[in-house]
């Protein structure tokens, strides 16, 4: 084998190694950065690039897609002097190859570290229970903050997000026992204030009975003195209706009722229970001459005939003083 | 067996080539195998030792790169996701709030729940900007009528 063929050959994979080394793909989410002579000269983008061999060459290949960076736990002082342990996660993305390559050294370090310290400056002007219930708050302050102090590295953080605040155990536990008093408490006033409207309403329902009670009464007496009244004018008619009955009519019809009613209350005494005595009104005599009156109406009704019969029933009274008013002895007797 | 086949080797070598092009696109194989196929093709018209023949190929291929830069390049554009992983150039045209004030053309502007810094001319709080152009992670705006 000559010189010349070994030079033949090794022209020939020298120039296809060039060309080779020449094309450069690059991937989709992915910018290549390109040194000349140790220079940075450009950015290539993902495709297909070309570099000049022996001159340029790959110096960094930065990873343009979003990346979460763990923020690892770190203790934090609040500014109630609680030490709380917090970590969390930052997202990322790079806008400028060139300055995350070469502006900073350790670009995810710098990141994780810049957080911290923010995550520290942030808490610590804050109390627990802010730090507590203010995460949107917290992760909106770091991300203008860390945001803005990244810049120069040619980057964009997107989002910074606490994952866990954990106050120290005793605390939780503080913390515990402060919200089931909170709830013991709030028990407690409901059912006092429970009680207390029970005893208002069976008070109310207490009241309101009288008061139906009493209008009840009221009512029943406006009503009986009513009942009286009409009663009372009723009689008043019928004692009118009697004596105009009377004054129009007969007396003999008067008598008749009188002796009527006379001799059954007679009756009625003498039913009564107790036996021993027998109560006889003073003038009792005056039955028998009530009888009379009866007769008078009888003869003045039937005629003589009847008025004979009468007479001779008659004859064994004996009349009394004091007896109701008997009719007044016809004309023409005896 | 490049003796044995003399200008037949090269051209089958060049349209294996070619055809390797196919399975691995945008890797200059098909400017080397064209390279050897038209050294394959000298061979038959100039009688050439096979040294010379490896000589003229490398000086075909070499040749090749001015003529594949303008011809051969595939387009770079032609994506149905111009926007992949350039997220700032994508918000380019959009118009926003300004959430606080720009203060000596620096300012911040809220968009998709996250927070850009934006240069531009001075504007209050409330005025709606427009942004004009992506610079790395920072956007340029201009106040819009």
């Amino acid at each position: 084998m000559s010189g010349f063929d070994i030079f033949a050959i090794a022209l020939a994979l020298v120039v296809i190694a060039t060309l080779f080394a020449g094309v450069k793909t690059v991937p989709q989410g992915f910018d290549w950065t390109i040194e000349r002579f140790g220079k940075y000269t450009r950015t290539l983008r993902p495709g297909l690039n070309f570099i000049i061999p022996y001159f340029d060459r790959v110096g960094r290949k930065i990873n343009m897609m979003e990346q979460v960076i763990d923020i690892p736990e770190q203790e934090v002082i609040t500014k109630d002097n609680a030490t709380v342990t917090v970590d969390g996660v930052a997202f990322f993305q790079v806008f400028d190859a060139a300055k995350a390559s070469y502006e900073v050294a350790n670009l995810n370090q710098a990141i994780v570290t810049l957080t911290m310290t923010n995550i520290r400056s942030v808490m610590g002007s804050m109390d627990l229970d802010q730090v507590l219930s203010h995460r949107d708050e917290i992760n909106e302050r770091l991300l203008r903050v860390v945001d803005a102090a990244v810049s120069p590295w040619g980057l964009k953080v997107n989002r910074i997000e606490i994952k866990d605040i954990v106050p120290p155990a005793d605390l939780v536990e503080a913390m515990g026992r402060q919200m089931k008093a909170e709830r013991v408490k709030r028990a407690d006033i409901l059912q006092a204030e429970g009680q207390r409207q029970s005893e208002i309403l069976r008070a109310e329902g207490a009241k309101q009975a009288q008061i139906l009670q009493a209008e009840g009464r009221r009512e029943a007496a406006f009503r009986d003195a009513e009942a009286r009244e009409r009663s009372a004018e009723a009689e008043a008619r019928a004692t009118q209706m009697v004596s105009s009955a009377i004054a129009s009519g007969d007396v003999a019809a008067l008598n008749y009722f009188i002796a009527d009613k006379y001799i059954r209350a007679f009756g009625e005494i003498a039913q009564s229970p107790n036996q021993k005595i027998v109560m006889l009104p003073i003038e009792a005599t005056g039955i028998l001459s009530s009888l009379a009156g009866i007769g008078e109406i009888a003869k003045a009704t039937f005629g003589e005939s009847a008025a004979s019969a009468a007479a001779a029933a008659r004859r064994g009274s004996v009349p009394a003083a004091g007896a109701p008013p008997a009719t007044p002895p016809p004309a023409g007797r005896g | 067996m490049l003796t044995a086949l003399g200008g037949w080797g090269w051209l089958i070598a060049g349209l294996v080539l070619m055809g390797l092009e196919m399975l691995a696109p945008g890797v200059f194989l098909f400017w080397l195998g064209l390279a050897s196929f038209l050294v394959g093709l000298l061979s038959f018209l100039v009688a050439w030792s096979w040294q010379w023949q490896l000589v003229g190929f490398a000086v075909f291929a070499l040749a090749a790169v001015p003529l594949w830069r303008r011809l051969g390049r595939p387009r770079q554009d032609a994506t149905d996701q111009p926007y992949l992983n350039r997220r700032a150039d994508a918000l380019v045209g959009r118009v926003f709030t300004l959430e606080r004030p720009i203060i000596d053309g620096a300012g911040i502007v809220r968009i998709d729940d996250t927070v850009w810094r934006v240069s531009g001319p001075d504007a209050p709080a409330g005025s709606r900007v427009r942004i004009v152009a992506a610079d790395g992670a920072s956007l340029k705006v201009e106040a819009t009528a």
